[in-house]
């Protein structure tokens, strides 16, 4: 009993914020495709920078594949174990679940390997090899 | 009839033979074509005789270093390594087969916790799950258990570490992540609990160790072999000449004993560097074929990784962790045998990876000043368990070795101290 009213609750507050959480991923985006525009014209940490933002903005706006993209760009042009790192441990840890829904065998392996990978990164940079 | 007794005496008996089976197996079940089956198969075996060729320099290389260190210093002097245990487990004990057999049933226990209770952990370090199937092996025969209730009995303590190892952690891990979708999957765990708590008690979290400038990177870790070396070769060199040049001499033949010496510390990294590159052939196709299976039999489960995975949420705690384990390991080293325990030299690696980690954890706890003071109090833990292990050790006659990761090696206690006794009582 407890729980259908907890559940009746919950999609009740799901409806009222699905309209808003629908304008906010818009403008999440929107931010996203502005900073796109301007990556060319910058370098260096602050190229990084935008990169990040642009993965957090699409990680927001629940655009995984996007978010993946922008992030795997900034950790391929600066090899660190900042928020890139953190952040595509993450994603590639809801991909790897959307393929094992999907019984997707190829994209669950694809992404295991992705995982591997960022450990192996873990390990050279600490040791200064990055 | 006979060519059954053939296969069971002369092929199954083979650990080689067989843990090349468990891969074919798993590669079978994953539907792969006949080309990778068969490459994957071979590989497999080719690992397994590749680690055991690394383990036979290894011990050599020990019978070597103990004979001196014995001589020089009148102690015991143990090198903590768990790949020397498990390569003198499997070749001079013969219990390849057995860690084989041990390995796969961890996999499956872990599977089925996994699937059928709340703990959704399924543990993907299979290097680790390697060193605990030999752990529990080892103490489980020397508990008195052979043939299948040997590889069951591993297979639960081993499974159920597998789970609950990664489920103490999580707490922590989910401070450390911000999230509850990774968790860690190394058998340290229960260092890391313990430098937690030591933290919590003498820390201060509002100064976390990323507030400071630390100089980056570890460049004489940069590479495994070179980092082992700069610790062995000095030890093996210095212990030749307290040792003498007359007892060294003895030893060395006609090559100077200082030279000789040097060329031993020499091939310990040699045995170190075919062991591992052994057990990496052995679980490329392994590991990637269980944990695919494992992750679609728990769909929902959480993977726990090898921990390089939490470095990156603090870095500065890595270099803490790892100074600090490394002191305290080293006070240890001096301390531990005035109780009439034996010598433990320090573990570089396990100090880099342990250590660090146990940073990442004692940050979270207790800021910088935890990690400072508890991480130098994991480095004595993490020696003190092994040294107990020692006097085991010695009587099934292993060579100057011990065992490093601290959850194998509180498997191994159980063993010891529980599981032994009441065998023993029945």
């Amino acid at each position: 009993m407890f729980f259908k009213k907890n559940k009746k609750k919950e999609t009740s507050s799901m409806a009222n914020g699905e309209d808003t959480r629908k304008l906010d991923k818009r403008e999440l985006i929107d931010e996203a495709e502005d900073l796109i525009n301007t990556i060319d014209s910058v370098s260096g940490d602050e190229r990084i920078e935008v990169l990040n933002r642009i993965g957090s903005l699409y990680f927001e706006a629940n655009k995984i594949d996007d978010a993946i993209k922008y992030y795997e760009i900034s950790i391929s042009e600066n090899k660190s174990l900042g928020k890139a790192y953190t952040e595509l441990v993450k994603l590639y840890n809801i991909k790897r679940k959307e393929a094992i829904s999907k019984k997707d065998d190829e994209s669950m392996k694809q992404y295991m390997e992705k995982i591997d990978r960022l450990l192996q990164l873990s390990k050279d940079v600490i040791r200064g090899r990055g | 009839m006979v060519i059954v007794n053939f296969i069971i005496k002369n092929i199954l008996t083979q650990a080689s033979i067989t843990i090349a089976l468990i891969s074919l197996i798993g590669l079978i079940l994953q539907k792969k074509k006949v080309g990778e089956i068969i490459s994957g198969t071979f590989k497999t075996l080719l690992g397994f005789l590749v680690l055991s060729a690394g383990s036979g320099i290894i011990v050599q290389s020990l019978i070597y270093f103990g004979k001196i260190f014995t001589k020089g210093f009148g102690l015991q002097g143990i090198v903590p390594s768990i790949e020397a245990i498990n390569g003198q487990a499997m070749n001079n004990l013969h219990l390849g087969n057995e860690i084989a057999l041990t390995f796969l049933a961890i996999f499956i226990v872990n599977i089925i916790i996994a699937r059928f209770t709340k703990w959704k952990y399924i543990f993907l370090t299979g290097q680790a799950i390697l060193w605990m199937a030999t752990m529990t092996t080892v103490f489980g025969k020397f508990a008195g258990l052979s043939g299948a209730p040997l590889v069951i009995v591993g297979g639960i303590v081993g499974g159920i570490f597998a789970v609950a190892m990664p489920a103490i952690a999580q707490p922590i891990v989910r401070k450390i992540t911000g999230s509850d979708d990774i968790a860690l999957g190394h058998f340290c765990t229960i260092g890391y609990i313990f430098a937690a708590g030591v933290s919590k008690l003498v820390g201060d979290k509002t100064k976390s160790t990323e507030d400071i400038q630390l100089p980056k990177g570890f460049e004489f870790l940069q590479d495994t072999y070179l980092s082992v070396g700069l610790v062995m070769i000095p030890l093996y060199i210095v212990t030749a000449l307290f040792a003498g040049a007359k007892f060294g001499s003895q030893l060395s033949g006609n090559v100077n004993y200082v030279v000789y010496a040097f060329l031993q510390g020499v091939q310990f990294i040699v045995g170190v560097y075919v062991l591992l590159a052994g057990v990496r052939l052995l679980l490329a196709e392994i590991v990637p074929a269980f944990r695919g299976i494992a992750l679609k039999v728990v769909p929902d489960a959480k993977p726990a990784l090898d921990c390089p995975v939490l470095f990156p949420y603090a870095p500065n705690a890595v270099t803490i962790g790892f100074v600090g384990t490394t002191i305290g390991s080293v006070i240890a080293m001096f301390v531990l045998p005035m109780f009439g325990l034996a010598m433990i030299l320090p573990g570089m690696l396990t100090n880099f990876f342990a250590g660090g980690t146990a940073g990442v954890f004692a940050n979270a706890a207790g800021g910088r000043r935890g990690a400072i003071i508890s991480t130098i109090a994991h480095g004595f833990f993490i020696t003190l368990l092994p040294a107990l292990l020692v006097i085991s050790f010695n009587k099934m006659g292993f060579i100057n070795a011990t065992a490093t990761d601290v959850d194998t090696v509180t498997a191994a206690l159980l063993y010891a101290w529980i599981i032994t006794p009441i065998l023993k009582a029945l």
